[in-house]
């Protein structure tokens, strides 16, 4: 008689069957609300919809409308523009705050704590806020860059500044998210290779440059990948550019992700904002795809 | 005794068991009260507009088979896309309200009963004719207007005064008025405010200035007419606001309708409003003296005004159309006194606003002529005019002209150009009701 376990279920099957099962919950849900969702978008895309049930297919009309609606080229502008500050700026704020917070003491515990903080405040709040901080003639940012003989400068209200403000107001709410993540990844370096770097003479520049960041490539692809997809599509961006300009002034904030809920949800056109959307997540797939090929998938090389 | 199963027997079990559902559905649809659905009532924050709205569902609940009941969206949820996902998931409202620059879609997308065969002819003649109009295809009714909503422009007293200004100083024509809000201007206040939030409301706002220079949307063979003087003479009195620093780039509160945020508050001593500022006013700082004027002119241009407001609408998909259609014009458009009564006092004592019927404006006539209102009754609402209606693509193009012109320093000409170029690509496909 043996005492050893079937031999159909080896370890390793089992093991496999085991992480399956860990992950079958996110992968139900992304299924559900992702995956599905996206595929009813992308067959959305192919009917002309009046906002009340009526669906007439119209094949690839949307895409060609698309292709000729100077809005949402218009849009698109404003959204790689977004992308263009935002996404550099969360990378060097968060790392940046990351290592100025690294070592675990109280004073850093308080500091990491209230940077993360603004992530704790309701989106509409932090932009109801900065609202009224940048108010034209009375809040303080104005009365600041007057006090400096800037004259009435409108932050929210001039199209010249009203993007670089909702920008700096999105960094201002996420970078203590994105240090957190890069503060996981600075962990992850075991303190040899600094020792090793010491030892061979290395300052903290040399050190930073040659062993920080190199050893930093998965996490910085995870932040510039997350940042990415946040600044195009996340409700961060809505949100707070919504309550804060509704995509103006003249349309100089006004995102692809804001064109696509103004065609779909005040004006029910439906099939439109599906051919958009599939469009940006084409997109944002593409862009994904070189970043990984760029940084070979984050892998830092020799390192397993 | 035994059951034989035959193929008649599964058949008939069959059957039934199918049309047993569709009979209980039925039933339920008929038993089912009807869903008012709107920003007021039972979770309003004006207990005297959450009244209304009960005693009215209540008056018809007591007399009526067939029930109705009240179902609230807070305000920014009903206007910022809640009853269009609502209809686009065939989960549409059987009554609910509706607004001029929303109506079109509404009605080229099939959603609006019919409510003529409800309201008598003598109703429809108490009615004011272009408030109704903007309702109407043809001879048919698709909305009954619960109130007129007319724009002025209001100033404070105490920004006045400290100019060393009075009454005798508001401006009548546009350059008084520009040169005027240059002078109230001061290192925390603007002498002058229009909304500078790109949406429904602030083309509201627009549209009198533009009929002022003679403005027209659609010409005589129906091809857009806003490339226009008009509407480059409208689109440069706003620029010309700003550019002067007379006008703020970005306003306070809510929006441009929002009037205790902004000139309430001191931020500007003059804003354009609609009637409803009168209230606002009063319930929040009843010791701020303010005053209000009919909108200047340009030189010999002709005063006026632009009337919005809210209808009764029913959901021709909804349950039961025709008592939803019945309700909307049993509530405002019958001949029993009571429904006229009832307007009455939405217009002035849940809110401050000017009946859309003759018998209304008679019997309110004592609240109606009471301080500011009686600015509102006597010298702006002759000069009123419909909120127009458009379809979406064209109240786009028109937004877009104003934000380049306002707030892009866009010049006007061009603004104008482009929207009436965009609204001519529309218009060559449109094939929707009449544009008004």
């Amino acid at each position: 008689m043996s005492l050893s376990r079937p031999q159909s279920w080896s370890r390793r099957s089992r093991e496999r069957l085991a992480g399956y099962l860990f992950l079958a919950p996110d992968a139900l849900g992304l299924l559900l609300f992702v995956g599905i969702p996206m595929v009813l978008s992308l067959s959305l895309s192919l009917y002309s919809s009046n906002g009340f049930g009526g669906y007439r297919y119209v094949g690839l009309a949307n895409y060609a409308r698309l292709w000729s609606d100077p809005q949402f080229w218009d849009s698109l502008r404003v959204t790689l523009s977004y992308i263009g500050m935002l996404v550099p700026a969360l990378y060097v704020s968060g790392l940046g705050l990351a290592l100025l917070v690294r070592r675990t003491n109280l004073f850093n515990g308080v500091m990491r704590a209230m940077l993360f903080l603004p992530q704790m405040v309701s989106l509409v709040v932090v932009g109801l806020v900065w609202q009224m901080l940048a108010a034209d003639k009375i809040g303080a940012l104005p009365r600041a860059l007057a006090g400096l003989g800037l004259g009435d400068v409108s932050l929210l209200g001039d199209p010249a500044y009203a993007l670089i403000s909702v920008t700096v107001v999105s960094v201002w709410f996420l970078a203590g998210f994105y240090m957190l993540i890069f503060l996981g990844g600075l962990q992850d370096i075991p303190q040899m290779y600094y020792d090793a770097a010491r030892i061979d003479g290395a300052g903290p520049v040399t050190r930073f440059w040659f062993v920080t960041l190199p050893m930093l490539k998965p996490t910085s692809l995870f932040v510039l990948m997350t940042s990415l997809v946040a600044s195009v599509a996340g409700a961060q961006t809505f949100d707070l550019i919504w309550v804060m300009t509704q995509g103006g002034p003249a349309d100089s904030t006004s995102l692809t992700i804001l064109y696509i809920y103004e065609q779909a949800f005040q004006f029910g056109a439906f099939g439109y904002a599906g051919a958009m959307a599939s469009v940006l997540v084409a997109v944002l797939l593409l862009v994904t795809v070189m970043l990984f090929l760029a940084t070979a998938g984050g892998r830092v090389k020799g390192v397993t | 005794m035994t059951y034989k199963l035959n193929r008649r027997t599964v058949l008939r079990t069959g059957t039934a068991a199918l049309a047993a559902p569709l009979i209980a559905g039925r039933a339920r649809a008929q038993g089912t009260p009807l869903r008012f659905t709107q920003f007021y009532a039972p979770g309003g924050e004006v207990p005297a507009q959450v009244a209304w709205f009960e005693n009215l569902v209540a008056s018809w609940n007591a007399t009526h088979e067939q029930q109705v009941l009240l179902e609230y969206v807070p305000a920014g949820d009903y206007m910022g896309g809640r009853l269009t996902t609502l209809f686009a998931t065939g989960e549409g409202p059987d009554i609910f309200l509706l607004s001029p620059g929303d109506f079109l879609r509404y009605l080229n997308g099939g959603a609006l009963a019919d409510i003529s065969q409800f309201v008598p002819d003598i109703v429809k003649a108490d009615f004011s004719e272009g408030v109704l109009a903007s309702r109407m295809v043809g001879d048919r009714i698709y909305g009954i207007p619960m109130e007129v909503e007319p724009m002025a422009m209001y100033y404070s007293v105490r920004a006045f005064e400290d100019a060393g200004l009075n009454e005798s100083d508001l401006p009548s024509t546009w350059d008084d008025m520009l040169s005027l809000g240059e002078r109230l201007t001061t290192d925390d206040r603007y002498g002058l405010l229009f909304d500078t939030n790109p949406g429904f409301y602030q083309n509201f706002t627009w549209y009198p200035w533009f009929w002022q220079a003679g403005g027209a949307f659609q010409n005589a063979d129906g091809g857009s007419a806003f490339g226009s003087p008009a509407a480059e003479a409208a689109l440069g009195l706003w620029q010309n606001a700003v550019a002067l620093g007379a006008a703020p780039r970005q306003i306070l509160g809510g929006g441009g309708w929002d009037i205790v945020p902004n000139l309430g508050s001191g931020f500007a001593a003059m804003q354009n409003c609609g009637v409803w500022g009168i209230a606002a006013l009063q319930d929040a700082m009843p010791d701020e003296p303010f005053g209000v004027f009919p909108m200047p002119t340009p030189e010999g241009g002709a005063a006026t005004s632009v009337g919005g407001g809210w209808a009764f609408c029913a959901n021709a998909r909804g349950g039961n159309p025709e008592a939803a259609a019945e309700f909307c014009a049993w509530a405002l458009a019958s001949e029993d006194p009571a429904s006229s009564a009832r307007m009455v006092d939405w217009c002035t004592v849940a809110k401050t606003n000017i009946p859309p019927r003759a018998s209304a404006l008679e019997a309110g006539a004592e609240a109606l002529q009471s301080g500011q209102m009686a600015t509102f009754t006597n010298e702006i609402l002759p000069t009123v005019r419909a909120e127009p209606r458009m379809p979406p693509e064209v109240y786009s193009a028109i937004s877009d002209a104003i934000q380049a012109a306002m707030l892009g320093g866009t010049a006007p000409a061009e603004a104008a150009a482009t929207a009436s170029d965009r609204i001519d690509a529309f218009l060559a496909t449109y094939d929707g009701a009449p544009i008004l």
